[in-house]
């Protein structure tokens, strides 16, 4: 809201002033704008335009190469009818859900002990944070030695303790958790260094008053804590939704194209690529990512209205 | 100097315009070709003979050949380019889905107007038809096959007791019913190993050895008629054998990390694939060399995969580019590919040649390019529809929901059907 203040002061003075003063002041300003112009410039080739041209591509049946056919809304009909799709949109869903709870209180563990050690903390943090910066088709083939059925590491040690090998790679729910652990290991440490941020933004004022009132740890923890950590943990819950929606490499590189037995490791922009890419049919693919969009859209005024909530508690008390 | 603030904007200024108005030079100048006056030919990384290549730009010094091998991804290029109309190679290769080029022919030089007629007698008449559209307009110049044969572990089968040379083991399993038969008693010998991989080979193998695919040449759908039928019943009856390892995880090429680890473990006792995975064989299970056989597979010659070399019709000389193809896979230069990169020859003279057919240590001295040859002449041809390969994808899915996700046969069956004839519907087919 302070950001809509503001820009509403800076324009003020232009709107005050006479027609010639707005055209010489817009002259004087035409260098920030040619400074700012590269960003509008690619933004408007690189985004707008494929936007633009993947709503009208939804329309049409084309294979990549010869002349495009208008087929009307067909490819949204055959979309809202596709079990394909359907399913694709409750993996990602389960996917982000089996992912992002674990992550969250792993990444909180981690960050309230990177917050109390007292040596090699540059170390520690650059250590969680490699993950996220590895290539991830290269840990996927990890993972994919990792899970291996009947020759994984996994399996081994499960066997070396008296559990029966889990069918990581075949099994649908065996898929969804393969993935969702990728998904874990590659951002947690990410979101450990965000909410260190958080943690060390609490005033220790704070916290030694909740230790003068004779709170315990576990105490200060969820109640001093947690709560002034809130907003940063939106952000992190809201980033990894950003991401989760748009799982692809990973599923693709453990299951393949396809998705794996019972599709359970189709996710919905892996179900695009297929389509697009893979068989290379561009109309259907365009008509799925606006589907796509679609859900993301819906998703992110779940989260809005979520976030949006207790600050209205707070400004009704 | 100091750097005002003007000074800088001016500047920036400046270089804005120079750029801007460079691109838009630039832009209105791309050229059609990638590289124009040379011959840009794309190919895929180990698609094509790097020796044959350096004697090509060698040997043509006037067309200044403009070699773009690119490592993934080359269909994406092509049809980006194609759909930009901009740097366009002049020869490209494609992969053995050219049928789904058939419907933009227009796109590519008929090589019957550069003279491809006169080489037709070298090479294999099935793959010279296969990339050929139905009114004869010829878009793909052969460049390698895919033959199949049965691989086997000669030294287990030997243990076991079973026959093992491959005159004997091609004799004792001539169908897929003997096959299995004589796997289910290997298995009673070997426990705790599989005779092949997944029923998805079984079903893939099955409709390479088949004359007809899923499509007849007027484009009636065939799917849900017997010899497709009979290839699902019969992969589905060697899921319910106990013959097949149903490998979890990826199964691309080079991806299977289990099946890599039952090759070096000696629990894959044999498989029915295309040549071309003798490369991935050698490389993944180096500790089984010598240990392998290959003989004629159960239920016949098939083919599985093979690539061509296409002129794009925008490439200005399309007659010097062709004698640039027909150079690159002519017979003389065919064995040199294949030892060079494992491509085997789509023209039969190069079957007999000697350097070909000395014996390899991988399969502990045989020739394996008799069994190859073999299977590849005897290759029935085949009309192959755009769209068989999302079709045989399809099935294969549903294959492995039964195999590996425990779904009812009946119900994957009637799905498979439903799938393809809403992706037929969809593609306006039927």
């Amino acid at each position: 809201m302070s950001l809509v203040s503001d820009v509403s002061t800076l324009d003020k003075p232009g709107s005050a002033s006479t027609a010639a003063r707005g055209r010489r002041s817009r002259g004087r300003y035409l260098p920030y704008y040619l400074a700012i112009a590269p960003f509008f410039v690619v933004f408007a080739v690189f985004w707008c335009y494929p936007l633009v041209y993947s709503l009208f591509l939804s329309f049409q049946r084309w294979d990549g190469i010869g002349p495009m056919q208008f087929v009307g809304l067909a490819n949204y009909r055959f979309l809202v009818t596709d079990p394909a799709f359907w399913t694709s949109m409750l993996n990602t869903l389960i996917i982000w859900i089996m992912s992002v709870i674990p992550m969250t209180i792993l990444a909180l563990l981690i960050a309230l002990g990177l917050n109390s050690t007292i040596r090699f903390t540059g170390l520690y943090r650059i250590a969680y944070f490699i993950p996220n910066v590895t290539s991830i088709v290269a840990m996927s083939l990890v993972f994919s030695s990792i899970f291996s059925e009947q020759f994984g590491i996994l399996n081994w040690v499960l066997g070396a303790v008296g559990v029966d090998p889990v069918p990581w790679l075949s099994n649908p729910w065996g898929i969804k958790t393969a993935i969702s652990v990728l998904i874990i290991w590659r951002w947690v440490g990410y979101n450990a260094i965000i909410f260190l941020a958080g943690l060390q933004a609490i005033p220790d004022e704070v916290l030694e008053a909740a230790r003068v009132d004779g709170a315990s740890p576990v105490q200060t923890f969820f109640r001093v804590t947690l709560p002034l950590l809130r907003p940063v943990l939106l952000f992190s819950v809201l980033m990894s939704a950003i991401g989760g929606m748009q799982v692809f490499a990973e599923s693709q590189v453990l299951v393949g194209n396809r998705g794996g037995p019972d599709q359970a490791g189709l996710t919905m922009v892996l179900y695009f690529y297929d389509q697009a890419f893979y068989y290379n049919d561009f109309g259907y693919g365009a008509a799925i990512s606006w589907g796509i969009f679609l859900v993301v859209v819906i998703f992110v005024v779940i989260n809005w209205r979520l976030i949006q909530r207790p600050g209205r508690r707070e400004d009704a008390r | 100097m100091t750097l005002t603030r003007r000074a800088f904007l001016t500047a920036a200024l400046g270089a804005a315009t120079l750029s801007a108005s460079t691109l838009t030079a630039a832009g209105c100048a791309s050229p059609t070709t990638a590289s124009p006056g040379r011959l840009t030919l794309w190919y895929s990384k180990d698609g094509l003979s790097d020796t044959v290549l350096a004697d090509a730009v060698q040997r043509f010094p006037a067309d200044r050949l403009n070699l773009t091998p690119i490592g993934d991804g080359l269909k994406h290029r092509l049809l980006a380019a194609m759909s930009g109309g901009a740097y366009l190679p002049d020869i490209t290769m494609l992969g053995d889905d050219i049928a789904s080029y058939f419907a933009d022919a227009d796109q590519f030089v008929d090589l019957n107007t550069v003279g491809a007629g006169a080489l037709k007698s070298q090479y294999l008449p099935w793959k010279w038809d296969s990339g050929t559209t139905e009114d004869g307009h010829m878009i793909g110049f052969p460049i390698d096959i895919g033959p199949s044969a049965l691989y086997y572990r000669h030294d287990l089968f030997a243990q076991a007791g079973f026959p093992s040379e491959p005159d004997d083991v091609a004799a004792e399993v001539p169908t897929w019913d003997d096959y299995f038969r004589f796997g289910q008693e290997l298995l009673r010998a070997l426990p705790g190993r599989y005779l092949l991989p997944d029923t998805k080979m079984v079903f893939t193998y099955s409709m390479a050895q088949q004359p007809v695919k899923y499509f007849d040449r007027q484009n009636h759908y065939l799917g849900d008629q017997g010899h497709v039928r009979a290839a699902w019943d019969r992969a589905l009856r060697a899921f319910d054998l106990g013959l097949t390892a149903g490998y979890g995880g990826a199964q691309d090429q080079g991806q299977s990390v289990d099946r890599h680890a039952a090759w070096n473990a000696g629990k894959e006792l044999s498989f029915v694939n295309a040549c071309w995975i003798t490369g991935e064989l050698k490389q993944s299970a180096p500790g089984t060399a010598g240990s392998w056989r290959v003989c004629r597979s159960p239920g016949g010659a098939g083919n599985q995969g093979g690539s061509y070399l296409a002129i794009t019709r925008y490439c200005p000389r399309p007659q010097e580019a062709f004698a640039v193809v027909s150079w690159l896979l002519s017979p003389e230069n065919q064995p040199r590919a294949y030892l060079d990169a494992g491509l085997f020859p789509s023209s039969p003279s190069a079957f007999g040649d000697p350097r070909l057919l000395e014996p390899e240590p991988f399969f502990g001295g045989q020739a394996t390019m008799a069994v190859f040859a073999r299977s590849a002449t005897d290759v029935k041809p085949a009309y192959f529809s755009p769209w068989d390969i999302t079709i045989s994808d399809t099935y294969t899915d549903e294959l492995k929901n039964v195999e590996l996700a425990g779904k009812d046969p009946v119900q994957a069956w009637a799905d498979a059907q439903n799938k393809v004839n809403r992706l037929l519907q969809h593609q306006g087919v039927i």
